[in-house]
């Protein structure tokens, strides 16, 4: 009986779920940017120790880019004066990076290289693919050998990295004999992927390929989550010390933790997802309003026909609910409609530069809710006002 | 014979939007029996309908006292109970025939059973046997516009009697209809009180008050005279 009223006048029920439409649309969107954020930032950190605390040059904070102040006086060797001094640190490492030419054959292109102390790769969770790590003896060395990133490997030697080992490439015009080749990471840090780095011993990017120009990072890595504001904290007080830095001076190195680098990743993409909802509630608040001023003069236009049904026996509760009923399949249908739409533009919205949204079933669920619950709430009130109509007055009106 | 309705002093007054009172039933006394055929009558604004109206529980009295059937329903206003009498015990039929536009005979008729909790197949063939017996068998998919007035009384009739009501109540049945067909319809209401139903019926029309057991005149909002044409057994 619902169904009937409102096929009785398609182009009004259309323009009523217009705003249903594209509300649940936007949902579904939003819902996709959510989680695909989400998933993004899993991926880029899903390697990263959340006990894991890095120190670069610089100072004043966080945030920025990786440049290192003249001034700053982190070396290498902080690593062990810190892990000697801590008490709440399980292992501490050094890389020096920055960019650098990279060629074999016709490939030749601005890689990023990083120098690598001793456990740097256990530190970041990066897994061997292929031939060998540096043994500590080569840590240590000025050697010119050399182990390649997942994606740097592929493009030079193609999918079958094995091959990779044993060759020469050029490092900064220089040969390097590659000794390994690392497994896919994913992780993106502040500096560089590590899939497209090569990797050096220590001292051979900073004597022989980098120089002064190289940005130095310490990672150490905390006993326990539990301990980590503790362990910053004495990371900070040992290295001011060992800078000799006056009580009033500024820190010349910057330090973050994995855990709060991931949390603020989160939260921006929860910002952006409540701002995105916020949208997209506005938009159903607006298609709900859309419903209820149509349910108004559909109760308007019926009111002869409820008092007919009054008279042959409807309660107000009938009456209530067969006006609820529509109002709901309004914005059902305009949901379903709507969820078709969504799920159609996804693969279109993620042809675009920098979008990344995902299929998922939350959104459809979500987006179901939302739009059944717009009905049964913009479409009470009306309903209301039918099921009170006084069954005389309904039946003579005209 | 016992009285199905019964009434004692009942008033009722309208309030016109500015606070206005105006008094229509001032004081109606008045009984009527089981199986009776009764019409009412009376001036243009006299309060035929309003009465018609109260017995069948669309209004609710002032003050007075209402019996129905041995209840005592004058302050009787849960929507839920007068709902249901209104659909188990009465059946409705109008001058302007009322029906639902946009439905078929078939469901205008079926109707009532919804709202008394039949299933859609129970109510569509009680429906069915009601529009066969009246003679609209070949128009039940047909909807009130593709009717003759006539055929859309007898629908609503039809539609009146789905759930075997007690009390028909007419308010001008034959209003809207030539005199061949009017005549046409009181033989069905005739046919209906010897099946037992009472029937109360609104009428301007002398020709069609004769089919009456009684007829109950109406001035000013009272009764002024109960005029007997048949002796009921
Ligand atoms: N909703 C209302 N508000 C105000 N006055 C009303 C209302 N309904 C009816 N009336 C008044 O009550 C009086 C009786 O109306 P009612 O419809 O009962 O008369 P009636 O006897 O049926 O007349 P008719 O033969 O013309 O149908 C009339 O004077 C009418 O104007
Ligand atoms: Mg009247």
């Amino acid at each position: 009986m619902a169904f009937d009223a409102l096929m009785a006048n398609k182009m009004r029920t259309l323009l009523s779920m217009l705003g249903v439409i594209i509300g649940v649309s936007t949902v579904i969107a939003v819902v996709g940017i959510g989680i695909g954020a989400q998933e993004k930032i899993n991926e880029q950190y899903k390697n990263m120790s959340v006990e894991s605390i890095l120190v670069m040059g610089g100072g004043g904070g966080g945030g920025g880019g990786g440049r290192q102040t003249a001034s700053s006086k982190l070396k290498a060797g902080d690593v062990e004066v810190v892990m000697s001094d801590s008490e709440n640190l399980r292992s501490g490492t050094a890389s020096y990076s920055g960019n650098t030419e990279v060629s074999f054959g016709k490939f030749s292109e601005s890689k990023s290289v990083i120098g690598v102390q001793n456990s740097f790769f256990s530190a970041v969770n990066l897994q061997l693919s292929t031939g060998e790590l540096f043994t500590s003896q080569q840590y240590g060395s000025r050697d010119r050998i050399v182990i390649l990133g997942d994606t740097i490997a592929k493009d030079l030697f193609g999918a079958e990295v094995s091959s990779a080992v044993g060759q020469i490439v050029s490092v900064s015009g220089k040969k390097f004999q590659v000794i390994g080749v690392l497994a896919k990471n994913g992780v993106s840090s502040r500096l560089a992927s590590y899939d497209d780095s090569v990797f050096v011993p220590y001292l051979t990017a900073e004597k022989s390929i980098l120089g002064s120009k190289g940005r130095i990072m310490l990672i150490f890595l905390a006993n326990s989550v539990s301990v980590l504001p503790t362990a910053m904290e004495e990371i900070s007080g040992i290295l001011r010390e060992h800078h000799k830095l006056k009580s009033t001076a500024e820190d010349d190195f910057r330090m973050f933790d994995a855990g709060s680098m991931v949390s603020s990743a989160q939260s921006s993409a929860q910002t952006l997802t409540i701002l995105l909802t916020a949208v997209a509630t506005i938009v159903l608040i607006v298609s709900g309003i859309g419903i209820m001023n149509v349910m108004f003069v559909t109760v308007v236009e019926r009111t002869k026909e409820i008092g007919i049904l009054k008279a042959i026996g409807a309660k107000k509760g009938d009456i209530l609910l067969q006006f609820l009923l529509e109002a709901m399949m309004l914005s059902l249908l305009g949901g379903s409609i709507g969820i078709a739409v969504g799920e159609s533009a996804i693969p279109l919205l993620n042809k675009l530069e920098g979008w990344y949204l995902v299929y998922s079933t939350t959104g459809v669920i979500i987006a179901f809710v939302f739009s059944v619950s717009v009905g049964i709430f913009f479409g009470f009130y009306p309903a209301l006002k039918a099921s009170r109509l006084d069954p005389v007055d309904a039946l003579r009106s005209e | 014979m016992s009285s199905i309705i019964q009434m004692d002093g009942v008033q009722k007054s309208y309030f016109l939007s500015n606070g206005e009172k105006i008094p229509v039933l001032r004081g109606i006394d008045l009984e009527i029996q089981e199986n009776e055929f009764v019409v009412l009558m009376g001036e243009s604004g006299s309060g035929k309908s309003t009465l018609l109206n109260i017995i069948g529980c669309l209004h609710s009295v002032d003050s007075g006292k209402y019996v129905l059937g041995g209840q005592d329903i004058t302050s009787l206003r849960d929507d839920t109970s007068l709902a249901t009498i209104r659909n188990k015990m009465m059946g409705f039929i109008f001058q302007q025939f009322h029906l639902i536009q946009k439905m078929t005979a078939l469901k205008n008729v079926a109707l009532p059973g919804f709202y008394n909790g039949m299933s859609v197949s129970q109510r569509e063939s009680k429906a069915r046997q009601i529009l066969t017996e009246i003679g609209l068998s070949d128009r039940m998919g047909h909807k009130p516009s593709e009717l003759s007035g006539g055929q859309q009384q007898r629908v609503s009739i039809a539609r009146a009697l789905l759930n075997d009501p007690e009390i028909i109540l007419a308010d001008e049945p034959t209003g809207a209809l030539d005199s061949k067909t009017g005549i046409e319809v009181m033989e069905l209401f005739t046919e209906f009180r010897k099946r037992g139903k009472t029937i109360i019926m609104v009428t301007h029309t002398p020709e069609v008050a004769k089919y009456a057991d009684r007829i109950i005149f109406l001035k000013d909002g009272k009764v002024v005279n109960h005029n007997y044409y048949h002796v009921s057994p």
